[in-house]
């Protein structure tokens, strides 16, 4: 199976009028395979969003592109013009759900004047009748009442409402479906729905993979595939899952692991703590590791002076970290 | 507040507004002290058109256009100044009542703002003025901000409401302060700015509607106004002879007011709106 | 009530009877709390003009039975709501015997002719020039909203004083006031009607550059405020075209701006009332003029009530039509879920 989407040393910041850069995401590199569920997890405002605006080409203003690759099929899409990205890329290849689906439906249409909207975009020669023809054949499909359609937005509850964004953001079968937050809002029983929904279009094989982005790493646990740890605009781990959740190596890893409570089998005699320290402000983050400040490990002289690189500790396991050196690697 | 006042210097159009009104305002405060002549007296021929010893001509009456322009000026801001004060006060004590208290209350005082929103505010100011024989400027600035109040009094209510549901808010309530100390030391400082800006909108709308009741006829008593010198031109029929400058300069001297005092308003709303404002 | 949009309406109608009903009575009490009685001001004013005195007698008995001043306050109030409804709006003083009905019901086609195309169409071209305004950005924002900001400050009258001014009195390329020529009678043939549509233009314009500018820096600043919404960036994501999603935005940004429609038409009445004086236009505004000059009390009443039925009216039809539209109000409005 191939990569569906990989990134290569990306660089996106945000630029404040002052004209200061706010480092959200700094090289980093990462590959969404054919197949997966990929989750990145993070604590707020460690720069997983950001990630996925990149990733799905929504960037706007203050946030740019300062350097790096997307390749989707060999080709670095960032450098796609803007006509082909839309009528080539967007929602066709890579699909987002974006966080807070509460406002992404026009409140003034009816939902299906806009479903009509998107399938006529990409198929003009597709009537009006079979479009929606095709929408409700979807929405049956993933056990959605068709008569969704005919509301307006407001008249769906939170839950309805995120199941509905899903849907028509699959409604062109993107390979890629980039989830960010998609059940922040949500209670327990509707977050669950929507896992369900997402597990169902990659059984149903209308999407090849998700990149589900959350600050709740136990919902990972129940179907992520792999799980990226992102801290201060870096990657510090990637692996599979169980390795990442039972196994964690870096130290930030460990500590978001133990700080949330994951009522499972082997963790429950784990003491739940919480990562001492705040978060860096990213206009200016630390030297060397990023995560030095706050790290219980941390090693005077090295750690605070160069960037630890990626090292391969179990298989398909990488970790940026010093501990992780030649001792070990 | 140092904070507020840099970034409000580094708005253009609040700069513009701001260096406009300045200038506007010392005319009319300093003109009148340097040069105190009577605007009503008659000193020279009818209609004269601008000369060495009349530098913008005289009236119907022969009376000195610049001389009036300073007064009128003056007379002008006072009651826009009156009106702006007595509106921002009325809609600011219904609307935080009404949205910090809610319930029966709100439905009362916003039900009475709506209604007297809903009314043209125009036909209530020319009863108003008709009833009131004896208009002073600062009367007739009471009269037009008493029917000015209600979109201060909704604008304030919105925020209120928004404002009750903060965490700072609940904190001072359960220290037991009174509805009318929680409005006053826990409300109204954070919409300081927005108070100000509507008092900024209801002083350029009270210029206006004074220039409007004056040229309809129903003008201050024995006082010169911008509205009162162009009723004076329409009365006695200066457009139609063409003596411009019996009524072009009040034209001028009102429009860049509003202007200014609008450029400032909108200055403010960029500043404070960072949404509106572009990269 | 099974009709949750027939119990809208019927809210809507209250709720303006309610409005119309305090506005009709501050229409009654406010001239009344002029000091003495209005009626023998009135009278002793035509006798120093020299009116014979078997005249004033008759004047003065009409009057007093018309005000029925001598009866208490409630009964003159049921009086006046009474003749309200039969559309008996007093006699006029200064054009004694002439009815107010009559005067107004002269003047009021006029004003209607002049004002409500000068809304309507300051309103729609006001709100495209904000719309695209918002979406351009750049140099033709920043052009059109300072242009629109200083016209939009100019009050109407002064606008119109410039106009006939330069326009009409200096450079002769218009007439300078009235309705049509002097001298000719309205008809409906197309000699008048052209006439008076040459009349028309220059109060016309001073009206419709105003609003046009009022209505365009609305229309930006919710259009700016649409453009950055949730919607509109998933709908972007999606590929959908940028030509579709301002459409949705001008139709999202354009409700609020239909209150600002009903708006209008209660903030414009009075310098719209003051722009006819200018140039003579022979609407309400000019008679209302001229009746506040000479203190005919009955004609300045009969012309703020028009004034208030007509913007109520005007509102009215509005908030309506925003029902229909809006699905948001009406969900509110019905509680529909």
């Amino acid at each position: 199976m191939g990569n569906l989407l990989t990134a290569i040393d990306l660089r996106a910041y945000y630029k404040t009028v002052q004209g200061e850069e706010i480092k959200a995401v700094d090289e980093v590199s990462l590959e969404v395979r054919e197949g997966e569920v990929l989750g990145i997890a993070g604590e707020s405002g460690c720069g997983k969003s950001t990630l996925a605006s990149v990733l799905a080409f929504t960037v706007i203003p203050p946030l740019y592109v300062v350097s790096g690759e997307v390749r989707a099929n060999g080709t670095n899409i960032l450098t796609l013009d803007k006509e082909t990205l839309r009528r080539e890329i967007k929602g066709k290849y890579i699909s987002i759900v974006p966080q807070g689906a509460m406002n992404s439906l026009n409140p003034t249409s009816r939902i299906k004047n806009f479903v009509i909207d998107v399938l006529k975009e990409h198929f003009p020669e597709m009537s009006k009748e079979e479009a929606l023809q095709r929408a409700r054949e979807r929405f049956e499909a993933l056990s959605l009442p068709p008569r969704i359609l005919d509301a307006y937005p407001h008249q769906l509850s939170g839950g309805m409402k995120q199941r509905t964004v899903t849907v028509i953001s699959t409604l062109l079968n993107p390979k890629v479906l980039i989830a960010d937050e998609p059940t922040s809002a949500l209670d327990v029983s509707s977050q669950k729905i929507v896992i369900k929904l997402l597990v169902e279009l990659l059984r149903k094989q209308i999407i090849k993979s998700v990149v589900f982005i959350t600050h709740e790493l136990p919902l990972l646990r129940h179907f992520a595939n792999r799980i990226a740890v992102m801290y201060a605009g870096k990657i510090v781990e990637v692996g599979p899952m169980e390795s990442i959740i039972f196994e964690p190596l870096h130290p930030y890893s460990k500590l978001l692991i133990s700080s949330v409570l994951v009522p499972e089998s082997g963790m429950k005699s784990k003491r739940i703590e919480a990562i001492p320290g705040v978060p860096p402000n990213l206009k200016d983050p630390p030297t060397g590791c990023r995560f030095h400040p706050r790290c219980p490990s941390y090693i005077e002289g090295i750690c605070n002076t160069s960037v630890p690189p990626f090292i391969t500790v179990k298989s398909d396991h990488i970790v940026s970290c010093f501990l992780y050196g030649g001792e070990h690697g | 507040m140092k904070d507020i006042l840099i970034l409000l210097f580094r708005s253009k159009r609040f700069i513009v507004g701001f260096v406009l009104f300045l200038g506007i305002l010392s005319f009319a405060l300093i003109g009148p002290i340097l040069n105190p002549k009577n605007p009503f007296q008659m000193v020279g021929g009818l209609f004269s058109p601008p000369s060495d010893r009349f530098i913008l001509g005289t009236d119907n009456l022969g009376r000195d256009v610049f001389t009036q322009l300073m007064y009128g000026t003056r007379t002008s801001l006072l009651i826009g100044c009156t009106a702006g004060l007595i509106a921002t006060t009325i809609g600011v004590t219904i609307g935080s009542i009404a949205g910090y208290k809610g319930g029966i209350i709100e439905e009362v005082l916003m039900g009475i703002t709506n209604v007297f929103i809903t009314i043209p505010s125009i036909v209530i100011l020319i009863l108003l003025s008709i009833a009131i024989k004896a208009r002073s400027a600062v009367v007739m600035g009471l009269v037009i901000g008493i029917t000015a109040w209600p979109w201060t009094a909704r604008a304030v209510r919105a925020q209120t409401s928004s404002l009750k549901t903060r965490e700072h808010i609940d904190i001072a309530r359960i220290t037991g302060f009174s509805s009318l100390e929680m409005i006053i030391y826990e409300i109204l400082p954070y919409m300081f700015s927005y108070i100000f800006m509507a008092f900024i909108l209801q002083f350029s709308g009270g210029i206006l509607n004074e220039a409007t009741l004056s040229m309809l006829g129903l003008g201050p008593f024995q006082t010169v106004s911008l509205g009162v010198m162009l009723h004076w031109s329409l009365l006695w029929e200066a457009v139609r002879t063409g003596a411009w400058w019996a009524f072009i300069p009040p034209v001028i001297c009102l429009s860049m007011t509003t202007f200014s005092l609008m450029s400032m308003n909108t200055g403010m709303d960029e500043v404070f709106n960072p949404r509106l404002r572009r990269s | 009530m099974k009709n949750p949009f027939a119990r809208y309406i019927l809210q809507k109608i209250s709720w303006y009877i309610l409005a119309f009903f305090v506005a009709v009575s501050l229409n009654f009490i406010l001239p009344r709390l002029i000091p003495g009685n209005p009626v023998s001001v009135i009278v002793n004013q035509m006798a120093t003009g020299g009116v014979q005195s078997d005249v004033l007698e008759r004047l003065y008995s009409t009057y007093m039975k018309e005000f029925g001043l001598d009866k208490p306050l409630y009964i003159q109030y049921f009086n006046y709501l009474r003749n309200i409804f039969r559309w008996n709006l007093g006699t006029s003083f200064m054009l004694y015997p002439g009815k107010v009905k009559d005067l107004i019901g002269r003047a009021l086609p006029w004003t209607i002719s002049l004002q409500v195309p000068a809304i309507l169409s300051g309103w729609i071209i006001g709100n495209l020039l904000g719309a695209f305004s918002a979406y351009k950005g750049g140099k033709f924002d920043s052009v059109a909203f300072t242009l629109s900001l200083v016209f939009s400050n100019i009050p109407y009258y002064c606008l119109a004083i410039v106009f006939l001014y330069l326009l009409a009195v200096r450079f002769g390329l218009f007439p300078v006031g009235g309705g049509y020529s002097f001298g000719m009678v309205p008809t409906l043939s197309l000699r008048f009607i052209m006439n008076a549509l040459y009349h028309y233009i220059l109060p016309y314009l001073s009206m419709v550059l105003v609003a046009i500018g009022g209505q365009a820096i609305g229309m930006r600043e919710m259009s700016l405020y649409e453009l950055t919404s949730d919607y509109v960036n998933y709908a972007k994501n999606l590929g959908i075209r940028d030509e579709r999603i301002i459409r949705y935005v001008f139709r999202n940004a354009m409700l609020p701006q239909i209150t600002g429609l009903a708006i209008s038409f209660g903030t414009m009445m009075g310098g719209a009332l003051v722009t006819e004086s200018v140039f003579s236009y022979p609407g309400v505004g000019s008679l209302l003029f001229t009746a506040i000059r000479q203190n005919d009390y009955p004609l300045i009443q009969g012309c703020t009530l028009i004034i208030t039925v007509a913007v109520l009216t005007a509102n009215f039809l509005v908030e309506i039509a925003y029902g229909f539209i809006d699905p948001r109000i009406r969900a509110v409005q019905l509680g529909e879920r």
